[in-house]
């Protein structure tokens, strides 16, 4: 991988350019500030860089700000960005998830912790080359075969709306919850209804969009709390929030409806698409720890899913009333 | 915790760097500490306070990964004393806890011992 190292004081970097070398097949770049960093990243023809490790705290412009611009570069809006931080505060962590931070190693760090995020960093490289092999692959046979390259059930990445984050930054957002050990944080979910039809009636452009659409509309809803959301795939948004807030699902369900009811959305072939969510409950992360909290979020997911299979099914049994078979 | 000077035998290079830089830091920690000491206005005190701070987090951000984890803890515990106060109720009055001055003045003379063993 060839990474790019910010941090301004220069002790991490040597520190981290030994790191690099004694963990092999890596190349590491450094620079001391945010400006210094966005310059080396202009000056480059193309998107060279496989990851950015970027401290939280430097004057000027903080990692905060940087990982914000970064993302900002399209060629690097998916790109790991991994925070190296002193900071245990939630608040700066939450502002780097938010700005779209990937995972975060508090200082000081250890070998085998650095080399871990490391190999998980490599493994999602890995994972979206592989990815976009397959999107390649699917398009050179044609696209008159239909071939869907997004699965229902992937994640997929959502840019440019408000406290919308990768799904493998919300699995390592929890984990650093629980690391942290703070708490007041609660989970829930949205599953859009009928998502199995949406997928297999659009292309796959048109889904993106659809999903990207339905992002911006529940996340415009839970404005004015303090929340992260993440697509977890199969139709469902997943969402942590916290500060105590324990939002009450039915209302919410009724405002993401209603806003969706009020937003005109349509697919290319101009008919109007009418989705609407179903919600789960709402699974409180207080005093879990560890596998708890991924239960947690598991929890939130299959309940929402629960709720939009159920709401489909009444759909359909509301006609076979009455029927004897 | 375990240090990463046993693992990775290049950062005896960086632990010696650490420490010639130590030797800037604490004295500019200690001219900061004095001069938000003496201050006279909000901006002199809270000024020289975070600048204070900003190097204390330099230090608590590596001196544990290079074999010099008392003194990280040290330094993470006054910055966080800082924090607290730069954050706190009286941030916008132009004062310096008496605390906060003791245990910068106690740091520094860590980061002396530290210099003295060593060198």
């Amino acid at each position: 991988m060839r990474i790019l190292a910010v941090d301004d004081d220069l002790i991490i970097l040597e520190l981290l350019t030994q790191f690099v070398q004694a963990v092999g097949d890596h190349e590491l770049v450094t620079a001391e500030s945010g400006s210094e960093a966005l310059d080396l990243l202009r000056a480059e023809a193309k998107g060279t860089f496989d990851c950015f490790m970027l401290d939280i705290q430097m004057p000027n412009m903080d990692g905060i700000e940087l990982t914000r611009r970064i993302r900002m570069m399209s060629r690097y809006a998916e790109t790991p960005v991994l925070m190296l931080t002193a900071m245990a505060d939630k608040r700066y962590i939450d502002g780097a998830f938010a700005a779209g931070a990937t995972d975060y190693v508090t200082k000081p760090f250890e070998v085998a912790e650095l080399k871990a995020r490391l190999g998980l960093v490599a493994g999602m490289i890995e994972g979206r080359r592989a990815r976009t092999r397959k999107i390649f692959a699917a398009s050179a046979v044609g696209a008159q075969s239909g071939s869907a390259t997004i699965e229902l059930h992937e994640p997929i990445s959502i840019h440019d709306v408000d406290n919308v984050i990768e799904y493998v930054a919300m699995e390592n957002y929890v984990q650093q919850l629980t690391r942290s050990s703070l708490f007041g944080s609660s989970t829930f979910a949205f599953t859009m209804r009928e998502i199995e039809q949406y997928h297999a009636a659009m292309s796959p452009f048109e889904f993106y969009s659809l999903i990207s659409d339905m992002a911006e509309i529940i996340s415009d809803t839970l404005q004015g709390h303090q929340f992260l959301m993440s697509y977890a795939g199969s139709g469902t948004f997943v969402c942590i929030t916290e500060s105590g807030w324990r939002p009450d699902m039915g209302r919410l369900v009724d405002a993401v409806n209603l806003s969706l009811a009020r937003t005109e959305l349509y697919n290319n072939a101009g008919e109007r698409l009418h989705p609407r969510v179903s919600g789960g409950d709402v699974v409180r992360l207080i005093w879990k720890s560890g596998a708890a909290v991924m239960d947690a979020l598991a929890t939130a997911h299959a309940t929402a899913e629960a709720a939009s299979a159920a709401h489909g099914k009444s759909q359909t049994d509301y006609w076979n009333m009455g029927q004897i078979a | 915790m375990k240090d990463m000077v046993d693992e990775l035998p290049g950062l005896a290079k960086v632990r010696t760097r650490f420490l010639e830089m130590l030797v800037d830091r604490q004295a500019l920690i200690a001219e900061h500490a004095l001069s938000a000491w003496e201050g006279e206005t909000l901006d002199d005190i809270n000024g020289n306070l975070e600048a204070a701070k900003a190097i204390l987090h330099q230090i608590a951000g590596t001196a544990g990964s290079l074999g010099f984890t008392d003194l990280g803890v040290a330094a993470r515990a006054c910055e966080g004393e800082v924090i607290a106060h730069l954050e706190g109720p009286d941030a916008d009055l132009a004062i310096c806890p008496g605390e906060i001055i003791y245990h910068m003045d106690l740091f520094v003379k860590q980061c002396e011992e530290t210099l003295n063993t060593l060198t």
